[in-house]
């Protein structure tokens, strides 16, 4: 079968034999192999979809990320009937003009600190404490276990949700809590004996 | 690049099978009956209205008629399509023309058709009636509605809910026209669509927060 996808050569060769449309429908079934060759095979599309639409590198992969899950969580809406293509790309135009609109209201109200912004009159905010204290803590946390360090890394750092923390890494959102109020107290061992 | 290799990873890892919506004309026919049904219901509970045999001699009353229980259908069929994220964003106009003749209707009935009220007839009393049909009609018809949208996960919340509100109003008004004599379409027009254009306003302010956690992504 010929890819149908809206960019046939955006995939992989590995999966240009099958179609998108019935990778999918697999994929509703429960096939492991094949919905995960369909999210790699439409991932640099989607990529190219976010960067066309204007977002940075950091963005733009947030952005994929986040068109993923949301094929994810609708995946029984697909209809295998119809060609996949233009459900991925409704799929991806909503979330991405989502995100174009939280951006804008963003920037409507903020404005970005620049390298200027950052010296100030006030002394304690020139003070080389704190950036030891960010490099003491990111060293910290790069000794925690694995486990650990996933879950501050996910839920703390880049302030992902319980739920979407436990979709990235398959574990519950129990294990995650568990993990963060472990990491936490560690961390305070860990700096409390720094300090001392 | 490697978060998202790990989050596919993640997703496809013991990816559970799932059940496909049936396709939306499918759906739509289900909701399109159970209006129906409950349309039925009603009448056999309260009786037809008083002066049934006037009005179905009068066309304005079946361009009424016609015009709010084609708005209805429309509206239902379009949110089921809209609702789903490859279908067209052009099936939200799909009611505008039925509820074109629904409004040219109750415009005429208002205007040059007074509705002949027999001689003594308990307007009160036939008022409350009124608006219990309207919400007897409006709260199961709503409710299923809601449940059957809320399962698509709508990623166009806010044009699923008008036209949810539309074809809601559009059965509401059916059973209203065929069972009572007060002239009541643009109450139930506003009793299904004030709320929810306050819910979407209040959406867009509050960034859509309420309509996705209703039945949005």
């Amino acid at each position: 079968m010929t890819p149908t996808g809206p960019e046939a050569s955006a995939k992989p060769a590995a999966v240009t034999r099958e179609d998108w449309s019935v990778l999918m429908a697999r994929g509703q079934d429960g096939d492991e192999r094949s919905y995960r060759a369909l999210l790699q095979s439409i991932a640099p599309y989607v990529r190219s979809l976010a960067r066309r639409a204007g977002l940075s590198p950091e963005d733009c992969e947030d952005a994929v990320q986040d068109i993923l899950m949301t094929i994810h969580t609708i995946r029984h809406t697909y209809d295998p009937a119809r060609p996949f293509g233009p459900w991925l790309v409704g799929v991806s135009r909503n979330r991405l003009a989502d995100r174009l609109r939280r951006r804008a209201r963003i920037w409507s109200r903020e404005v970005e600190l620049t390298i200027e912004h950052e010296t100030f009159v006030a002394v304690e905010t020139n003070s080389f404490e704190k950036a030891e204290q960010a490099r003491r803590l990111r060293s910290a946390v790069a000794d925690l276990p694995a486990g650990q360090r996933e879950a501050v890394e996910l839920l703390k750092l880049k302030e992902m949700s319980l739920k979407e923390a436990a979709a990235v890494t398959g574990q519950s959102e129990v294990a995650l809590k568990v993990a963060v109020h472990r990491a936490v107290k560690r961390l305070r061992t860990m700096l409390a004996r720094d300090e001392g | 690049m490697a978060d998202t290799d790990s989050l596919i990873n993640a997703l496809a890892g013991g990816v559970a099978p799932v059940r496909r919506l049936r396709p939306p004309m499918v759906r739509a026919l289900a909701w399109i009956v159970l209006g129906i049904a409950v349309i039925v219901a009603l009448t056999l509970w309260r009786g037809w209205r008083a002066d049934i045999d006037l009005q179905v001699r009068d066309p304005a009353f079946w361009v009424q008629v016609l015009g709010a229980a084609l708005t209805g259908m429309c509206a239902t069929l379009a949110v089921f399509e809209i609702s789903l994220p490859d279908r067209s964003r052009l099936w939200a106009a799909l009611p505008v023309p039925a509820l074109a003749l629904w409004a040219t209707g109750f415009a005429y009935g208002c205007l040059g058709h007074w509705i002949a009220i027999p001689a003594g007839a308990p307007i009160v009393l036939e008022s409350t009636r009124c608006l219990t049909t309207i919400i007897l009609a409006t709260i199961p018809l709503g409710l299923a509605l809601w449940l059957m949208l809320r399962r698509t996960r709508t990623l166009r919340p806010a044009d699923s809910a008008w036209l949810g509100a539309l074809a809601v109003a559009g059965f509401a008004d059916t059973a209203h026209l065929l069972l009572h004599v007060v002239q009541a379409s643009l109450l139930v027009l506003a009793i299904n669509v004030i709320p929810v254009t306050l819910i979407v306003v209040a959406g867009g302010l509050g960034g859509g927060r309420r309509l996705k956690a209703d039945f949005g992504r």
